[in-house]
């Protein structure tokens, strides 16, 4: 197993091709690894309100680093809600709040001490919908790091140029960084919508079905995307499309009317599920 | 056949929507058009001489020179009218023609001192003038004809007196001939009525022509000028030509208004080819040219709008408008953005917002008295300003006035935003206040602008509000703030209901109202401009 250098000095293993993932005996491998590393976000009966309906309830579940697992589920089950729970997103909603522990990078997200500015910075967002600001596509990468205090114009560079070379845009776009962000196309607009959320240096990235909006080569292409990031950030994406989550996911956790029902290594979840529910829901008997 | 008809239901839908715009057109082609073409008539017509004169002694405006020869051009012609005017006269006038005799008397008395002539020859001569002098009076008084004939002819034989030649009491003689001469001519009876009728003409003759060179200049502006538009001299020589009375034309019926031509009624005397000769000369009299008058948006005014522009009115309406907006715009926005982004729909802001409602359902004049009580009466005693209707209340209160509109497009605009725009800048890490500024403000400035012009024509055109607090109709170009002004709605709503001197400049009223229109329009383009300017930016083209 190579060693890779991250960015920033951490020094990580891992699997050459993780495309070999159903390779059972790599598998074990990466299982191991990711035990022996701590969890990164981990909910312990994290239940979210919004008034006195529950959005998710009882969850319990952690989430690796530098990997990407996926929810899955009917609509309305709650996916997207835990998802956004994890930035607090749902602060927007008025009457929300949050029982049990959400805890990120060690610190609790429910917490009333904790400064939401960091932990965006820390847990960045992509959204359904590509969502870029009306500015230009410089100023929209740029976005992030002006809020962290970046001013001087040769470091934004540098940070743009990298993120949009992270999100595989930088070809494409690299000579007119001026042109405004909404005449690019939806694919290149979602691409630039996680550039712009890497430009932070966040170490989790939450997408939110980020190819529901998307024809199927952007689709691939933002697959591709995720497959070269996973080995940086730690992704959780909520998806749809279960060739999808099997695709990219290494865990896979499945919701079902706001509680986790199951959460397990991706390739076990498709191939022998435990609970009969998640069966009926992948097999397409149900949801 | 069912496919059939909503072919023909979707066309005449379509007929329709067209057939609206075109009306909608028309309507506004029907109100702007007249209006501009009347309105365009205080800019661009044919000026005369006089306007020229009046350009340079009022505005210090023009070539003298060129401006020195044209006169003499036009005064030629003009002298045979008043030569004419004072030939007719003579004969006419009887108390001017008593006047004349009685100041010969006079002036013969001083003559013959002058020449010290003494004792009982200055008595003789001064008694024989003075028998002459009362005869002829005598005389101008009298209705016969036989009467008047005897009394010249008495008169007339101390014409061979040697000491009466070359003297001023020749002038006895040529009067006693010239109204003999008259008297025999014209109808005697009609005498009277000729001289009223003259006394018109003259009038009319001032108004076109100007006083009389050489005759002392009238204090007041506009009476130091003749007709400075040929529109206004073809309707005075129309006046001139045609005289309009009232007669009775059954008894009984209620009575007509009848053009009598002048000219007729003057036939056969000295004062008929008058007529002819003003309509004939006119154009030689006045010199009409056509005349570019671009400085009206520059220039004061004389004599109530009587001349000159509206320059200080176009000044104090910008001033009060973009005042206004200074003042409307940032607490607008505030308010708005606090009732979309921050407050919570709660009983307090149901009521705030129905009182915003209703406030834009307000009279304006019931602003401008809130205006006048609060800012001018209450407010600026407290902070140390002059208790008086300036252009700070005036603008405060406008601004008062347009709050609703800016509130509600504002607030509109804002609730437009995607809030997927506020998620992304919210998930970037940016605080609400950041977010506000440097994503959902720059996204909602279209619709901003569109309030802002909303505003912007609102408060430009009102008069109500600024009634009592700041406007005036007359007066000094304001130098601070803190003096009232003039603006263009004021202006016009003066002209319209104060003015006597205005019915006589229509133009001036209608150039006016249409300044104001073209004003607020130029207003609005700037504004619509500029948003779509930044729609452009939003859109990325």
């Amino acid at each position: 197993m190579p060693i890779t250098a991250l960015e920033n000095g951490i020094k990580i293993a891992v699997p050459e091709s993780t495309k070999k993932l159903d390779d059972k005996k790599i598998l074990a491998e990466v299982e191991d690894l990711s035990s022996c590393v701590c969890t990164i976000v981990k909910a312990e009966k994290f239940s979210l309100y919004y008034g006195s309906k529950a959005g998710v309830k009882d969850i319990t579940m952690d989430i690796f680093p530098c990997s990407v697992t996926a929810i899955i589920g009917p609509s309305g089950c709650g996916k997207s809600t835990f998802l956004r729970s994890i930035n607090r997103m749902n602060d927007l909603i008025p009457h929300v709040h949050a029982e049990g522990k959400l805890i990120v990078d060690g610190q609790d997200v429910y917490d009333k001490r904790v400064n939401l500015v960091n932990l965006r910075q820390q847990v960045g967002m992509v959204f359904q919908k590509p969502n870029p600001f009306p500015k230009s596509i410089f100023d929209n990468v740029a976005y992030g790091p002006r809020l962290q205090g970046i001013k001087k114009r040769s470091d934004l560079q540098r940070i743009v140029e990298q993120s949009l070379k992270a999100s595989a845009l930088w070809e494409e776009v690299k000579d007119d960084l001026k042109k405004s962000a909404l005449a690019l196309s939806g694919g290149q607009q979602q691409r630039l919508c996680i550039a712009r959320a890497l430009a932070t240096k966040p170490r989790v990235l939450l997408m939110d079905e980020p190819c529901s909006a998307l024809d199927p080569i952007a689709t691939g292409r933002i697959e591709d995307l995720i497959e070269q990031l996973k080995s940086t950030y730690t992704i959780v994406i909520v998806t749809h499309n279960m060739q999808q989550a099997a695709r990219v996911s290494e865990r896979a956790a499945f919701f079902c009317l706001g509680e986790l029902i199951e959460y397990d290594l991706t390739s076990k979840i498709f191939s022998n599920p435990t609970k009969k529910q998640t069966e009926d829901y992948i097999t397409g008997r149900f949801g | 056949m069912r496919v059939g008809i909503r072919g023909i239901f979707d066309k005449a839908f379509t007929i329709l929507t067209a057939m609206s715009v075109v009306f909608i057109s028309l309507v506004l082609l029907g109100v702007l058009g007249p209006m501009i073409w009347k309105g365009s008539s205080a800019v661009v017509f044919r000026g005369t001489v006089e306007f020229r004169k009046m350009q340079l002694s009022l505005f210090q405006r023009g070539d003298e020179q060129a401006l020195e020869s044209e006169i003499i051009e036009a005064d030629n012609f003009r002298k045979v009218i008043y030569e004419i005017l004072d030939e007719f006269k003579r004969g006419i006038d009887r108390e001017a023609l008593s006047e004349q005799a009685r100041r010969i008397h006079r002036e013969f008395g001083k003559e013959l001192r002058y020449k010290n002539i003494k004792g009982e020859e200055y008595s003789r001569l001064r008694s024989t003038t003075r028998d002459i002098r009362d005869k002829l009076e005598e005389t101008f008084e009298s209705q016969d004809v036989n009467e008047i004939r005897e009394n010249i002819e008495y008169v007339l034989k101390f014409q061979d007196e040697p000491l009466f030649k070359n003297t001023i009491a020749a002038g006895y003689f040529s009067i006693a001939t010239d109204f003999l001469k008259t008297a025999e001519e014209i109808d005697i009876s009609k005498q009277y009525e000729y001289a009223k009728s003259v006394e018109d003409i003259e009038q009319i003759i001032v108004k076109l022509l100007g006083p009389r060179p050489g005759e002392s200049k009238p204090t007041l502006a506009r009476m130091r000028f003749g007709a400075t538009r040929w529109d206004l001299a073809q309707k005075l020589i129309n006046d001139l030509l045609v005289e309009k009375k009232w007669v009775e034309d059954e008894p009984g019926k209620p009575l007509i208004q009848r053009e009598i031509d002048r000219s007729a009624r003057f036939a056969g005397t000295k004062l008929e080819p008058l007529f002819d000769y003003v309509r004939t000369n006119a154009h030689k009299m006045l010199r009409p040219k056509l005349t570019f008058y671009w400085q009206f948006f520059i220039d004061d005014n004389f004599n109530s709008h009587y001349f000159g522009g509206v320059g200080p009115e176009i000044l104090g309406t910008l001033l009060i408008t973009l005042i206004g907006m200074i003042f409307a715009v940032p607490l607008g926005l505030i308010s708005a953005a606090y009732i979309v982004e921050c407050a919570s729909d709660n009983f307090v802001l149901r009521i705030i917002r129905m009182c915003i409602n209703t406030l834009a359902g307000v009279p304006s004049i019931v602003f401008g008295l809130f205006g006048l009580a609060f800012f001018v009466l209450f407010l600026f005693p407290k902070v140390g300003i002059p208790s008086k209707g300036c252009i700070l209340a005036a603008s405060m209160t406008l601004s008062i006035l347009t709050l609703p509109v800016m509130i509600r497009a504002s607030e509109e605009a804002i609730r437009a935003v995607p809030q997927t725009y506020k998620e992304a800048s919210l998930s970037l890490g940016a605080s609400r206040f950041r977010t506000f500024v440097t994503v959902t403000f720059p996204a909602a400035l279209p619709g901003i602008l569109t309030g802002i012009i909303l505003s912007l024509s609102r408060i430009a055109g009102e008069t109500a509000p600024i009634l009592f607090t700041g406007a005036v109709s007359l007066g000094p170009v304001p130098k601070s703030v803190l003096d009232p002004t003039r603006t263009l709605s004021y202006g016009s709503y003066d002209m319209a209901v104060g003015d006597r001197i205005s019915m006589m400049v229509p133009h001036n009223q209608y150039g006016m109202v249409v300044t104001l229109v073209i004003l607020v329009l130029c207003l609005n383009a700037l504004a619509i401009g500029l948003r779509s300017r930044v729609f452009k930016k939003l859109k990325g083209h």
